[in-house]
């Protein structure tokens, strides 16, 4: 019997008799459903005769700790089966200080006795004597004195005129309203009592509670069979589930905020960007992002005295040491720098530039400025043409940052090596790209890089922004290949992709590339 | 990019047809010089460093008739050989330790006419132009310009004690001492320390006594200052290397060149071997252009008649030789010195076009470094996990650096900024920045990045390693040192690798809740609680975990495995 019925309560999902043959499944639409502790908090508010009761009264009588108590009334009241009546009531209290010096007196009226057992006369070396401590003879005196009770100067005087016997200070008078529980207090004095630490106010509120009309009417069980909660484990596997009805939730209530997670959007657009490389059959180099200036620069033929090498536009680093890179290479770069052949050749490979090559200046660490760096690199490990790499990656100049300048930078950086190259290759691998990412108008411009010659910047039309500036590169010079031995032309490129991406990603402010915003990275808002 | 105003009513003024703004932007764009903006008369134009002489009116103006077809081939210029002995440079060696090359040249303005208000002008702004490129800001090379009429060959290049030092400075009234000048003036302060060596300073003085100029500072008033209506006058440039002082004269003769000014070198004299640029500032010079190589980076064969039209169109002579021709270069081209150069401006002459490209072919897909692929599949798994995925940069702040009680990150010598003070030498770093930007939005966080790291390496080129972690940090009411151990072992798992863990001090963490954990005695992964005193600093209000795999040492462990 219990079976059938659990059965009827707690439908099997995996039994095909089930839907639809008009069973009586849980009420979800039920207004009101009770928890086992709001079902016995709410009993125990029926049972009784005085209400409303007070809340600290209910765990004794409901058999439920106190937390559970003032959950299931916050629950029940809710759902409108109770009412609360709630007093806010302010109490005070005398401390432990307050209760010893009603016991002993306040510390003016023992200097005032002290002052009557004198003659009404008192050296300060008298006061000394009285017993109390400095803190309370300085106390006593300022309040005596404030109350006009103490003439000013020494020794130490009833005023001319002052009466003091038996009639309490009004310290006292509030001392002992206080104990007494009087509400007719002067608040001053209590403030004052307050502030000397011998009486503290409570600000408490008491709660009441009785059960509402609704709350009175509600039937309290379902055949007497408790309401099955969480689905726990021991439930799931006793099967205990199949002789209880489920209290069905409030499907309305507030549920955890669940976040998820999905692929950076810039990353995700370089890597989508590294897919058209792939594509095109670039094969991915790396590099250190903390370099020497030999890398960075002088196999680049950049002359050491180039503004842009300066302490104004490069980053230098400190306490580091950097190393030069090995001997004969750095031989042959030092000599299309001077313009001197390189040894065992017959002819400079150029003009080279003036002043003398240093090497202590090829040792220095900076932060890499260019990832032509890293085509440098792999050019020095002398591939085997016909090569192809590419090298995406950030780089670093000085700059301050701003909605369109950031002192970190992402440049694509590209190379091909192979017989016959020309520019005509170079254009044609701009034409590639730029169809790539969908954008087919192309012009081409003269431009300047101290190491490619020629030199050329590819402009691409955007549908809102008009001509911007996307592709430089150039043929690399023979002062960059012959001292890495490379004896087939380069082509080379190093686009700013970080426009690229504002453009597709809709930014209109460089910083917000470098995102962090967690809110708007997981998706589905704050 | 180098930028200057020009007049554009004395650009058109060289030109003998009309040129409208349009025209002349679009001719610009063609060429290494850009329109920035035209406004009135003013015309900003940018250039590529390599083509300064087109930051000039007469230089732009030599390139757009070019560009129009107006004129052809390089633009000569007469020069007279020095007929008054006198006329030179008497060097002494006292300025060799200091600024040891002088060279210069006399220009003599065309019969019947003399320097006009708006060549003056040109001229020194150029000069000045020339000083802040070529000159590195006067230090290499500076220019002077004089009155000829006013001097009394020879002219003395020496270094004199200050105390002997009295002149008129180009901007003031009265004389005064060098002690004082260089203590006083403005110009003093910027460049002084290349003109001076403790009590002695760089002088041009004439054969009468009358200073010059105190290079490369200022010019005297007295004769040293060029008006309007002087017929002929001497420009000198003193540097540090030959070759800056060559370029900064020969870019300046342009101005005087394309007006029909004539030129007399003037020759340097002085003990020891001594080069005098100053025949070689105004000589033209000829490159080599073997037609071999311009075919190959042109990528097409280019008839001889084509190769001359489109040199002469950039103002350059072209003769044919066996193999190829023979460029000639003006002085105001120095970056014409090689055959490459010379291709290039066959190539650039006319505009490249798109539709003549192509597209070099490749047999083979591309592809990612293998430890790349390994990154990725990293983050990949901590998305997977929930995490999401800030990007950060490598350069984090003084107050990150601080709170964590890092020692080991490496210090820029020259920050732009405190925000961007030091290379980060774990992820965490960044990660407390995004801790806190965050701290209005709710809680449980979790997010996590893969990307580089800057490590001390001693032995390495350059003293440091570029390494390459995987951070991940959970804030959340509860979480503890077990949630980011979890993690750590499951994405160690996932490359079938099982780490110890060992208890470890680290900055910034709970100490007793921190850990290594280690492989063959590798540090693989960091990992702890982040300490209270660190959460309160950066405003976050709830536990938080923090862990850090460095995955270029896992790489090293797996990679074979994983390349596999």
């Amino acid at each position: 019997m219990g079976l059938r019925r659990a059965k009827a309560l707690n439908p099997d999902p995996l039994s095909p008799t089930v839907p639809g043959t008009g069973e009586a499944g849980p009420d979800l639409g039920a207004p009101v459903s009770l928890s086992g502790p709001e079902r016995s908090v709410l009993s125990a508010l029926r049972s009784i005769e005085t209400l409303p009761i007070d809340e600290e009264e209910l765990p004794r009588r409901c058999g439920l700790d106190a937390d559970q108590v003032r959950g299931s009334l916050q629950r029940l009241r809710s759902k409108h089966l109770v009412v609360l009546e709630e007093e806010h009531q302010t109490i005070h209290r005398l401390t432990p200080r307050g209760e010893a010096t009603r016991a002993t007196g306040l510390p003016e009226r023992r200097f005032l006795s002290a002052l009557a057992e004198r003659g009404g006369s008192m050296t300060l070396h008298d006061a000394a004597l009285t017993g109390l401590s400095q803190e309370e003879r300085s106390a006593a005196i300022g309040i005596l004195r404030r109350r006009g009770l103490l003439a000013e100067g020494l020794p130490f005087r009833l005023s001319a005129g002052s009466k003091v016997g038996a009639d309490l200070l009004p310290e006292e008078v509030v001392l002992r309203q206080v104990a007494q529980g009087d509400p007719d207090i002067d608040e001053a004095i209590l403030s004052a009592l307050e502030r000397r630490g011998l009486v503290r106010t409570e600000r408490r509120s008491r709660k009441r509670w009785a059960p509402s009309d609704e709350g009175r009417r509600l039937p309290l069980a379902r055949g007497g069979e408790e309401e099955i909660g969480a689905l726990r484990p021991e439930l799931l596997l006793s099967g205990a589930w199949k002789e209880r009805p489920f209290r069905p939730y409030d499907v309305r209530a507030d549920v955890p905020f669940v976040t998820g997670a999905r692929p950076n959007p810039y990353v995700a657009w370089l890597e989508e960007f590294e897919e058209v490389l792939i594509g095109l059959g670039f094969e991915q180099a790396e590099g250190p992002l903390l370099e020497t200036e030999f890398w960075n620069n002088d196999v680049l033929f950049m002359p050491q005295d180039h503004p842009a090498r300066s302490i104004h536009d490069a980053l230098s680093v400190e306490g580091v040491e950097g190393h030069p890179p090995r001997a004969d290479l750095l031989a042959r770069v030092a000599a299309v720098h001077e313009g001197r052949p390189i040894t065992g050749e017959s002819q400079p490979v150029g003009a080279g530039w003036s002043g003398r090559y240093d090497p202590t200046i090829a040792s220095r660490p900076t932060l890499r400025s260019q990832t032509t760096a890293v085509s440098a690199r792999f050019l020095a490990r002398q591939p085997a043409p016909p090569f192809r790499m590419f090298s995406l990656d950030r780089n670093f100049r000085r700059e301050s940052v701003d909605a369109s300048h950031h002192i970190e930078f992402h440049q694509a950086e590209g190379i091909v090596g192979e017989p016959g190259l020309s520019i005509r290759h170079l254009v044609g691998v701009f034409r590639s790209l730029s169809e790539a990412i969908g954008i087919r108008d192309l012009k081409i411009r003269p431009s300047y890089f101290p190491f490619t010659e020629p030199s050329i910047e590819g402009y691409v039309r955007h549908p809102t922004l008009g001509w911007i500036e996307v592709f430089p590169g150039g043929l690399f010079r023979p002062e960059v290949l012959r001292p890495l031995g490379i004896g087939v032309p380069v082509i080379a490129w190093g686009i700013g992709v970080m426009r690229l991406a504002m453009v597709s990603l809709g930014a209109n402010d460089i910083r917000e590339l470098f995102s962090d915003d967690l809110a708007s990275l997981r998706g589905g808002g704050t | 990019m180098p930028q200057s105003v020009l007049s554009v009513e004395r650009v058109r003024s060289f030109l003998s047809s009309p040129v409208s703004d349009a025209r002349l932007t679009d001719l610009l764009f063609a060429s290494k010089a850009e329109v920035e903006k035209l406004d009135g008369d003013a015309l900003t134009v940018s250039v590529t460093p390599d083509r300064l002489d087109l930051l000039s009116e007469a230089g732009l103006s030599l390139e757009l008739g070019g560009a129009l077809g107006l004129a052809r081939g390089i633009l000569r210029f007469r020069v007279d050989p020095a007929t008054d002995r006198s006329a030179v440079f008497e060097v002494d060696a006292s300025v060799d330790r200091l600024r040891p090359v002088i060279a210069g040249y006399r220009v003599r303005a065309p019969p019947g006419s003399g320097l006009d208000p708006g060549t003056l002008e040109e001229a020194i702004r150029f000069q000045e132009l020339i000083h802040e490129t070529v000159g590195r800001g006067r230090r290499t090379a500076s220019i002077g310009i004089y009155p000829w009429e006013k001097i009394e060959p020879p002219v003395s290049y020496s270094l004199e004690t200050l105390d002997r030092v009295r002149f008129v400075p180009l901007d003031g009234t009265e004389e005064m001492a060098a002690t004082s000048f260089f203590g006083t003036h403005p110009l003093a302060a910027r460049y002084g320390a290349y003109g001076r060596e403790g009590g002695s300073c760089l002088v041009l003085r004439d054969a009468a006594g009358s200073i010059l100029s105190l290079p490369p500072v200022l010019n005297s008033r007295t004769a040293g200052e060029s008006r309007v209506g002087d017929r002929e006058l001497l420009i000198e440039s003193t540097g540090t290397q030959a070759r800056s002082v060559e370029e900064s004269l020969g870019l300046l003769l342009v101005v005087f060149a394309v007006r029909g000014w004539s030129v007399i070198p003037v020759p340097v004299v002085g003990p020891g071997p001594r080069r005098d640029p100053g025949r070689a500032a105004v000589a033209m010079r000829s490159v080599r252009l073997p037609s071999r190589l311009l075919g190959e980076m042109a990528g097409e064969s280019l008839a001889s008649a084509e190769v001359v039209r489109r040199l002469g169109r950039a103002r350059l002579g072209v003769r044919p030789q066996a193999g190829g021709w023979r460029v000639e270069v003006p002085p105001w081209r120095p970056d014409l010195r090689n055959p490459v150069d010379a291709v290039e401006d066959v190539i650039l002459a006319v505009p490249l076009s798109p539709e003549g490209a192509v597209v070099p072919p490749s047999f083979r897909r591309g592809r990612r470094r293998p430890e790349t692929m390994f990154r990725r599949r990293v983050a990949t798994d901590l998305i997977g996990l929930g995490f999401a995925a800030p990007y950060t940069s490598l350069l984090v702040s003084d107050a990150r650096v601080a709170q964590l009680g890092s020692t080991s990150p490496i210090r820029l010598h020259n920050p732009v900024s405190t925000e961007f003070a030091y290379l980060r030498d774990r992820i965490l770093l960044s990660h407390l920045d995004v801790l806190a930007h965050n701290t209005r939005h709710g809680y449980p966080q979790r997010f996590a990045e893969v990307g580089p790291v800057v490590v001390r390496h001693p032995s390495a080129e350059s003293g440091s390693e570029t390494r390459y972690h995987a951070s991940l940090v959970v804030a959340a009411d509860p979480v503890g040192f077990s949630d980011a151990a979890a993690l750590v072992d499951y994405l160690l798992r996932r490359r079938d690798v099982l780490a110890v863990r060992e208890p470890s001090e680290l900055p910034g963490l709970i100490p007793g809740r921190s850990a290594r954990s280690r492989v063959a005695g590798e540090t693989v992964a960091e990992l702890g609680e982040i300490h209270p005193s660190v959460l309160i600093h950066l405003g976050v209000p709830v536990p938080a975990v923090w862990a850090e795999i460095d995955l270029t040492t896992l790489w090293t462990l797996v990679g074979p495995r994983e390349a596999a």
